[in-house]
């Protein structure tokens, strides 16, 4: 019973404290203000965040806040095929949640999506405890220290926007709502091609009705290009979701193409090696069946030199590339004898 | 053909003589592709490899031990207890029928027969290649084809001798199909139709392009609609006649047969583990090309355009084949099988018809260059010879190609003389023009044929490699070179031997399904699941059991009357594949039926380790205490060779099982379930307050209730 009585006074307390505060620095109330406005002029809805904002916003502000924060941890350097990934999964979730709670400003004042670059704002980066990029994490309105904050595991995201939208939900207990995807080709280029088609048609028919020479020219094409795309691994690529290149860790300028290892590939290691797979078939055949019908003696052999040196060329690569992705070492068997 | 048989004199001789070269060549191509699949059996033994010949060899057992009647009708008691397995009626006979038949004409040893199956049917499919692709492009690429295929990285990995399965023979199958497929679309014989008819069905009733390429497709495919309707579209089209598109359906209607497979892929790994967990059947990336096929995926452009020019039934029907094969090895590394002869012909017609067009630029202008300087009378004569010869290379170019159209009509013979006419006619008018002759610089042509030859050469080289170093390991016997000289290991013998001789015959066995096969036909014992991976739920419930604590897992085999539990374990010697390493399939398989059983439990931040860092959950599941039980007393650390760390708890004792065999390298341990009244002393220990006479009757108790086993 007696626990009742200091309330009181307490209460009375905090109400000064917070006036006295409020005198001092902008009320919480402002803060969400000018954070709307920021995020109205991001098209995705994520704040650009910099040192001065996260003082302003996070460290200064005070605990707790009526909002609570997702800051995405992105690096100046494009390249990083897999970090600009997520960063667009980051704001496809932000623009769902605003999409989701546009008739509810209410929840909508509550979560704010933000990003932080490490080349501008280090000093942040520090006090967050960041060490490797990307990084996501959410700063919750009871959050003290920017150290607390709650990281989204990284084996958890597995870089999806879904995932990312139920980790949203679980820290912030609001839904993000259904994740509005755009579609992979726009309206805009859905009608080009159309009109394009529809333009070309008639030239496409005709020639295809003029003879059957077209037809088995377009047949060739297609069964060539099945081949090269089997044989460069494609579909290894697109099942596992494999970008690429992939950026150096210990060199951020310098990118990585080709990896070791008999079940692994890049993306351009796959077509580099496809190309020189198909292109000495090809050289083969224009060979034997279009050079050998023309009449200069002297553009048959210069061809011909070039065919020999591209040929031994594209199969010495692929030799070489092989031995060194595989470590295997073909040797051959000769009788004890002969040693 | 028929039209150069037909010309008299030194050219009637020389045929013959061709012809009986390329018999000769074709044998010899038999033995290549045969001596080239025993290196397994020179440098191990005679022995049936891995898993599925296991069962393949078992059952081929059963089948000339007590006739077919018998087999037809065979329930299996010996697996997936206590469920049993209708054999008769689940598996594909073609093979065991084949190797049975071949016990009972030629040789009357079992596993002779079994081993050597696949390498006498790689011979016989090196000749069916030989077949189809003269039907294709004509002999020269036939030979080639043949050559090439006999010796493909890709199949011998599926026909080593002793790799007694059903792909050896269905590659064989396969291509003779086609072979008389082709051949009915250029000659329209009823009788090769009939021959077609035959041989499809044998190729269905090995099934092995439905079911053993892809285990998720169970018996169930032969009897679906799907296939069956493929079957009558072929036989629709053979008593039919033959029109253009023909060929099309047929190829379609085999190749939806794989595409529902590998739809039926993409749905079973994401939903069947199982599926996912087995490495085969991954999409492969650009080395396993250069590994299985070699040089020929550099040759194979050249072979599609060359069938194009000009493109007939027999051609397009062979880039059909290339193209979708070449896709569906794409998505699937195991259908590089089915791509490999597909590849074969393609590259025999991009050699030949490279071979062709080169050495006919030598044979055409050395003449001239060797007679123009010491004497320029002679030009006329051997001009002369060399314009004969040219146009004996035209004229055959054109009957050729007559052939092809004429053989779809009923008068071929009178067409083919007009041919020959017209050819007559054009003779004189080829000798005219030098001009004309297709040939190519000479010392180009020369390197060219030279490179092509190193080109070969180096394909001879890596398949022998690949033959001797890659595709010849038995997996039942393993060896390793060490600095002191060569280490056999012969473990997995050791234990079915151990099993064979001491345990009743009727014990029940559980080990994970890998080795269900094995155990079945090596040591003639009951297991719980095998590697026809048909009942998910079973298979579960044993990865339940592994991924268990003791006690559970103790319950969990008792309860389906398991008496020894066999797990393997590479950690003393370094052999990777072991059940550590394939733990994490269990745990996910049997948490896709059990969901107490959940992965995360097992991993640490994500990763699965053994060592002082893993989690409790793992040190403590039967399959880590069955592993590495005792393990500290072989070199007092306890360091895994495989995984390259120490384990994290070493010193522990078993409560509900007892080690009974661990075989010479520690390779495979044997353990039994100790009996119920152990539990029971276990229960008691806990309230110790309760007095020793009525622990004692217990006792007595559980020593009256009668043990499930005796």
């Amino acid at each position: 019973m007696d626990l009742r009585i200091p309330r009181v006074p307490l209460l009375v307390a905090v109400v000064a404290l917070i006036s006295l505060s409020s005198a001092a620095s902008p009320t919480a109330d402002d803060l969400v203000a000018e954070l709307e406005t920021l995020r109205s002029q991001s098209p995705s809805g994520v704040i650009h965040l910099d040192d001065r904002s996260v003082a302003r916003f996070l460290t200064s502000a005070p605990v707790p806040r009526p909002y609570s924060l997702l800051v995405f941890f992105d690096g100046a350097s494009k390249a990083d095929h897999h970090r600009r990934r997520l960063r667009s999964e980051f704001a496809l979730v932000s623009s769902s949640f605003a999409a989701h709670h546009a008739s509810s400003p209410a929840s909508s004042r509550r979560v704010f999506f933000c990003d932080l670059e490490y080349q501008e704002s280090e000093s942040s980066f520090s006090l967050f405890g960041i060490t490797s990029l990307p990084d996501i994490h959410h700063v919750g309105p009871e959050h003290h220290s920017l150290r607390d904050s709650d990281r989204m595991d990284q084996s958890k995201f597995s870089g999806l926007a879904e995932s990312m939208a139920q980790f949203v939900a679980a820290k912030t207990r609001l839904p993000v709502g259904p994740i509005v995807r755009p579609p992979p080709i726009s309206s805009r280029q859905i009608a080009f091609l159309a009109v394009a088609l529809l333009i070309s048609a008639p030239f496409l028919v005709k020639r295809i009705l003029e003879g059957k020479t077209m037809l088995h020219r377009l047949w060739m094409g297609l069964a060539l290009s099945v081949y090269f795309l089997s044989v460069a691994g494609i579909m290894h690529n697109i099942i596992h979701k494999i970008p690429m290149y992939v950026q150096d860790r210990n060199d951020p300028n310098r990118l990585i193409f080709f990896v070791k290892g008999y079940g692994m590939q890049l993306g351009v290691e796959g077509l580099a090696v496809g190309f020189l797979y198909t292109i000495v078939g090809l050289i083969v055949a224009f060979a034997t069946h279009v050079l050998v019908r023309m009449r200069n003696e002297a553009v048959q052999r210069g061809f011909m030199l070039v065919a020999m040196v591209v040929v031994f060329w594209a199969v010495r690569k692929v030799i070489y590339l092989h031995n060194w992705k595989t470590g295997y070492r073909v040797h051959t068997f000769w009788p004890t004898r002969w040693r | 053909m028929a039209a150069t048989a037909e010309t008299k004199g030194p050219s009637a001789l020389r045929n013959a003589f061709g012809g009986v070269l390329g018999v000769f060549i074709l044998l010899l191509i038999g033995v290549l592709a045969f001596s080239i699949r025993i290196f397994s059996v020179i440098k191990y033994e005679s022995v049936i490899h891995e898993f599925d010949p296991y069962f393949n060899y078992r059952v081929t057992q059963y089948l000339t031990k007590n006739g077919i009647y018998d087999f037809w009708n065979w329930f299996d008691d010996r697996t997936w207890y206590p469920l049993g397995r209708v054999i008769g009626g689940t598996v594909y006979p073609g093979l065991t029928l084949t190797a049975g038949s071949m016990w009972w004409y030629v040789l009357d040893m079992v596993e002779t027969v079994c081993v050597f199956t696949a390498p006498i049917f790689s011979a016989n499919a090196a000749w069916a290649t030989y077949l189809l692709t003269k039907e294709v492009k004509g002999t020269g690429a036939g030979l080639i084809a043949a050559a090439l295929l006999a010796m493909v990285p890709s199949y011998i990995s599926r026909s080593v001798a002793g790799s007694y399965d059903n792909e050896a023979v269905a590659i064989f199958a396969l291509v003779f199909t086609f072979y008389l497929y082709v051949k009915t679309l250029n000659t329209g014989s009823l009788f090769y139709a009939t021959l077609n008819a035959l041989s499809y069905f044998y190729m269905v009733v090995l099934g092995t392009l439905l079911a053993s390429l892809v285990p998720v497709v169970g018996f169930n495919a032969v009897m679906t609609s799907e296939h069956f309707a493929s079957f009558l579209v072929f036989m629709e089209n053979v008593t039919l006649k033959h029109n253009d598109h023909y060929n099309i359906e047929e190829a379609f209607s085999w190749h939806y047969a794989q595409l529902e497979c590998c739809f039926r892929r993409t749905y079973a790994s994401k939903y069947i583990p199982i599926i996912a967990s087995v490495s085969e059947h991954q999409p492969p990336t650009w080395p396993s090309y250069f590994m299985d096929i070699n040089v020929l995926a550099f040759l194979v452009p050249a072979g599609i355009i060359a069938c194009f020019l000009p493109l007939s039934d027999a051609s397009s029907f062979a880039v059909l084949y290339l193209v979708t094969s070449v896709y569906f090895s794409g998505v699937m590394v195991r259908l590089m099988l089915v791509l490999a002869p597909a590849a074969c012909i393609m590259s025999g017609i991009a050699l030949s018809e490279a071979y062709d067009v080169f050495t006919r630029s030598i044979k055409l202008q050395l003449p001239n260059i060797l007679d123009n300087s010491p004497d320029a009378g002679d030009i006329n004569s051997v001009s002369s010879i060399a314009q004969n010869d040219a146009s004996k290379i035209d004229s055959h170019a054109t009957t050729n190609k007559s052939e092809t159209v004429s053989k779809e009509r009923p008068s071929r013979k009178n067409r083919k003389k007009e041919k020959e006419k017209e050819i007559v006619e054009k003779v004189p008018s080829n000798s005219e023009n030098k001009k004309r002759l297709l040939v190519l610089p000479l010392e180009a042509s020369a390197v060219s044929i030279l490179l092509l030859i190193v080109l070969g050469g180096f394909y001879v080289v890596h398949c022998v490699w690949a033959a001797a170093e890659a595709y010849s390991a038995p997996s039942i016997v393993l060896t390793s070179y060490a600095p002191d000289g060569l280490h056999v290991f012969d473990d997995f013998r050791e234990a079915y031997a151990w099993l064979r001789h001491n345990t009743d015959v009727d014990d029940k066995v559980a080990s994970w399904w890998d080795y269900g096969y094995q155990t079945t036909a090596m040591a003639n014992r009951t297991v719980i699941v095998d590697n026809n991976t048909w009942n998910n739920t079973h298979i579960a419930t044993v990865g339940t059991a592994m991924s268990s604590p003791e006690k559970a897992a103790w319950e969990i085999f008792n309860s389906l009357d398991v008496k020894y539990v066999l797990v393997v374990f590479g950690g003393l010697v370094g052999y990777p594949s072991d059940d550590i390493n394939k733990f994490l399939w269990m745990v996910r398989i049997g948490g896709g039926v059990f969901p107490h059983i959940r992965e995360p439990d097992y991993l640490r931040d994500g990763q699965y380790r053994i060592d002082a860092q893993a989690t409790p959950t793992m040190l403590n599941c039967l399959m880590y205490k069955l592993s590495y039980y005792r393990f500290v007393e072989t070199d007092g650390k306890a360091f895994d060779r495989v995984r390259r760390t120490e384990i994290g708890k070493k010193y522990f004792k078993l409560t509900h099982f007892e080690e009974v065999f661990t075989t010479h390298h520690w390779m495979v341990r044997i353990y039994k379930l100790k009996p119920p009244k152990n539990r029971i002393r276990g229960k008691l220990k806990k309230p110790r307050s309760t007095s020793k006479s009525s622990s004692s009757n217990q006792k007595r108790a559980g020593n009256t209730q009668k043990n499930p086993w005796q």
